[in-house]
């Protein structure tokens, strides 16, 4: 792949040409309750209203650099919520991240997620609209599904406010839907989950032999009861959680697509296999990493999802787990804690007559658009350094680079 | 990739004809019934969405062309069922039949895993007791590792034990009642394989590869063009599931081929109640079912999953009644009358006549999909510009059920196509083409 920051610069004023060619319709709209100026936010005088949650994100295109130092072309999204609309453009311009921004909802809420099509900047050749699809969405109406066959995706320059009622709490995932393979092929995907009104209940109700406390611990490792489901006996009840997403990358793929070649979909094969966008041992670095790199040049820092686990002994530790890999089913495993796998799906493991199904196990395998929600009980385990990794072995590698890939680090302190 | 959309458009013509003037009602899933079947093993091709035509070999219902996949044989629990098969093909075949117990073969000649029919000419007799309910898989068990992929699979359905039209159950328990059942045969292949076994070329298994994804024998779009259809002669079952609000849904999902695939059904989850033909049960019903939005199908192994679908919780009226257009229905305070349809309430009912709480983008800025009504309520046809939508006539609400490694949503390097097809829910009233 050969690129210079020389030829983006060319670029920009095509893309801009190319906007304000649409017509005059064309606009960045923000539809948020209660906020009066299109940035997503309440700010001011601006008022919230009640359960109500609003975001918006920027699809287009962007770069990241694989742990081997490889780097690669990528679609996705940003997260511009409180840029003012008239500076969305910009903003979203070669800025997607990888994954796209985590959403979190909390059930129930009124979700406004607005999403805005900046365009691809290093494909001007493209016109390619964008969707959210809302993987897993119980009961989905196909306007705000982002399946583009059966409903509508936004163009360039344009926004489409998707409209939720935050669904049954659990671990869902999203990705941009249009051309689903090549679009996720390319990263459009990110970290999305619901959690349980059962989080807000009163301190001191009896949930079944458990009494929730919501509060901070001062004098314990326990931060206040948080739960996966809202299972009315504390099964499911968790001290921090890691939003885990498996994804591959075929650079063959990204690095045709960079240079405007034909995309090879029937050879394709992911190489750089990632949790939350990155390969071991970029998966532990707990902060952003750095821009990638542009022939010499700083891009914008787009991989800002860790993947390091960090708790304390005592904690309960929920992974929450999901494939939006588009290729290779994958197997997660846990070296020295046991994995409880409490839901999947985003449903809770129960029979129908309520009985607890949730399961003691040492792995877990996912294929593309599965989730599964493990929680590792550090009670009486050593501090120290666990693994989380592929059991798929060959997947521990970072493109020719044959260390890392599919890994990272689980860090109990006392 | 828009001329991609195009090509795919012009491919679903055949579904907009299908689905504006039906084929005539055939119940449930296409298949044999009884307790004789006469297959043959035969040689025809296959045909792909993006125009390629492969060898395949298949099992054909007696004198019948060639069929990939085979006759689903539909029998009922108990009943003592014999499959006699002929063999046209220039080598041995065979038949087992995995799930079910005290198989006996006769004729034929001897081979590793079971009885064969013997080249050009051959036949060999199965007979076994259907003793259990559920869903299966039949195929061959001579050099299964060509044959399978060569095409010569099927399906194999056992009724239980007081199935009628009227009480549609999958097991013997009221938790499998559906409404309408649907075959999901997902298999996958390498031309390359074909195209050697055509010129008579050693095949390395080893090197497979795939590049097609087919449900019940079709690539996408094909699978949701009509059963029968004239142009497909060696692949007569398509894969369109249909609907109304509320109602449950039987998937039958078999894994044909070699690789698992992760399938996703939009629009809602399923439930899987079932697999290898047995109940997920601790004794009382399908109690241990699991709801799941994405579920692997494994090669060689059966589930069954109920999918239903209400609309609830949306937080707005899926048919878009509002006083404002349709007063009768609601009042002006924005509630529901007592003259709300009682046809259209699966949906909460907090949620009618409320409208949608955002606006949609102006027409230009948007790309309609070709099964987008022009309208996000159900049952409502919208305004598209010329050349946009136009393949969904009812208005249905259309969800995209696909194997969800994204990779097999291709036909041999062409996207779309691959392992997909498009669930219609039709708003109540309208006549579902395959009930």
């Amino acid at each position: 792949m050969k690129m210079t920051t020389k030829k983006i610069a060319t670029l920009l004023p095509a893309l801009a040409t190319l906007l304000s060619a649409l017509p005059l319709c064309a606009a960045v709209t923000v539809q948020c309750p209660g906020d009066t100026n299109g940035d997503a936010q309440w700010t001011g005088a601006e008022v919230q209203p009640a359960n109500t949650q609003c975001l918006h994100l920027a699809a287009g295109d962007g770069f990241a650099t694989m742990a081997d130092g490889h780097l690669q072309y990528l679609f996705s999204f940003k997260d511009v919520t409180g840029v003012p609309p008239q500076q969305v453009m910009s903003a979203g311009a070669l800025a997607a991240e990888l994954p796209g921004p985590t959403i979190k909802m909390k059930e129930g809420s009124h979700v406004y997620l607005n999403l805005t099509n900046v365009g691809m900047m290093m494909r001007p050749d493209l016109f390619d609209p964008h969707t959210v699809h809302f993987h897993g969405f119980p009961n989905a109406a196909p306007i705000f599904d982002g399946e583009p066959m059966a409903s509508i995706s936004i163009n360039m320059g344009s926004t489409l406010t998707y409209y939720y009622r935050a669904p049954e709490p659990g671990t869902y995932m999203y990705h941009c839907h249009v051309e689903a393979t090549e679009h996720m092929q390319m990263g459009m995907l990110g970290n999305l989950y619901v959690t349980p009104l059962q989080d807000d209940l009163p301190d001191g109700t009896l949930l079944g032999s458990h009494t929730h406390h919501p509060d901070p611990d001062a004098n314990g490792p326990l931060p206040g009861d948080r739960y996966v489901y809202n299972d009315g006996d504390g099964s499911t009840r968790y001290d921090v959680e890691f939003p885990i997403q498996i994804i591959g990358f075929d650079s063959n793929f990204h690095d045709q697509h960079i240079g405007v070649q034909p995309l090879p979909f029937a050879g394709m094969k992911d190489n750089y296999p990632m949790l939350n966008g990155r390969g071991y041992p970029d998966t532990v670095n707990s902060a952003s990493l750095p821009a990638p790199v542009i022939d010499g040049e700083p891009g914008v820092v787009s991989q800002k999802v860790s993947a390091k686990v960090a708790a304390r002994v005592g904690q309960k530790v929920l992974l929450r787990i999901s494939s939006l890999a588009t290729v290779d089913f994958y197997t997660m495993t846990v070296l020295g804690i046991p994995m409880k796998v409490v839901g999947k799906d985003a449903r809770i493991l129960r029979s129908s007559s309520g009985q607890n199904l949730a399961y003691s196990t040492g792995s877990v395998t996912l294929g593309g658009g599965e989730s599964c929600d493990v929680i590792l009980d550090t009670a009486g385990v050593s501090p120290g350094t666990y693994f989380l990794y592929a059991t798929d072995l060959n997947h521990l590698s970072n493109g020719p680079e044959d260390f890392g890939g599919l890994m990272t680090e689980i860090e109990l302190t006392l | 990739m828009k001329n991609l959309l195009t090509r795919c458009a012009l491919r679903l013509l055949p579904v907009l004809v299908f689905l504006a003037f039906g084929t005539g009602a055939h119940a449930a899933i296409d298949g044999l019934t009884g307790t004789t079947f006469n297959l043959t093993a035969k040689a025809g091709y296959l045909s792909t969405a993006e125009g390629g035509s492969y060898l395949m070999w298949g099992y054909a219902n007696g004198s019948s062309p060639m069929q990939f996949p085979g006759p689903t044989l539909i029998v009922n629990q108990g009943a003592v069922v014999t499959v006699n098969l002929a063999n046209e093909l220039s080598v041995p075949v065979s038949i087992v039949f995995p799930g079910q117990s005290g198989v006996t073969a006769n004729g034929g000649a001897a081979g590793v895993i079971t009885r064969e029919a013997p080249a050009a000419g051959g036949s060999v007799s199965y007979s076994f007791t259907a003793a259990q309910p559920g869903t299966y898989t039949y195929y061959s068990g001579t050099n299964s590792d060509l044959q399978v992929e060569m095409g010569l699979v099927g399906a194999l359905i056992v009724r239980p034990t007081g199935y009628s039209e009227s009480n549609k159950i999958a097991y013997n328990h009221p938790d499998s009642q559906y409404d309408r059942e649907y075959l999901f045969l997902l298999s996958d292949m390498d031309p390359t394989v074909h195209e050697k076994v055509a010129a008579g070329l050693p095949v390395d298994n080893a090197a497979w590869w795939p590049v097609y994804w087919l449900m019940n024998g079709r690539t996408a779009p094909d699978t949701m063009t009509p059963a029968n259809n004239p142009l497909l002669p060696h692949q007569p079952y398509n894969c369109m599931p249909m609907m109304h609000p509320g109602d449950r849904v039987l998937l039958r999902m078999i894994g044909a081929g070699r690789d698992l695939h992760p399938f996703h059904v939009h629009g809602n989850e399923h439930k899987v109640i079932a697999r290898d033909g047995r109940l997920l049960s601790s004794g009382a019903g399908a109690n241990l079912a699991e709801n799941l939005f994405t579920s692997t199908v494994v090669p060689g192994a059966t589930s069954d999953a109920i999918f239903s679908w209400t609309g609830a919780k949306l937080g707005w009226d899926i048919y878009g009644f509002t006083h404002a257009t349709q007063p009768a229905y609601c009042d002006a305070a924005g509630n529901p009358t007592a003259s709300y349809p009682a046809d259209r309430m699966s949906q909460t009912a907090a949620d009618r006549c409320k409208p949608i709480p955002v606006a949609l983008p102006n027409q230009t800025d948007l790309t309609n999909g070709q099964f987008y009504s022009g309208s996000p309520y159900l049952g409502t046809l919208g305004s598209l510009p010329p050349g946009e939508g136009g393949y969904n006539p009812n208005s249905g609400y259309m969800f995209m059920w696909h194997s969800h490694s994204e990779k097999e949503l291709t036909n041999n390097d062409i996207f779309p196509g691959g392992m997909l097809t498009m669930m219609i829910i039709e708003a109540p009233g309208v006549t579902l083409m395959n009930p």
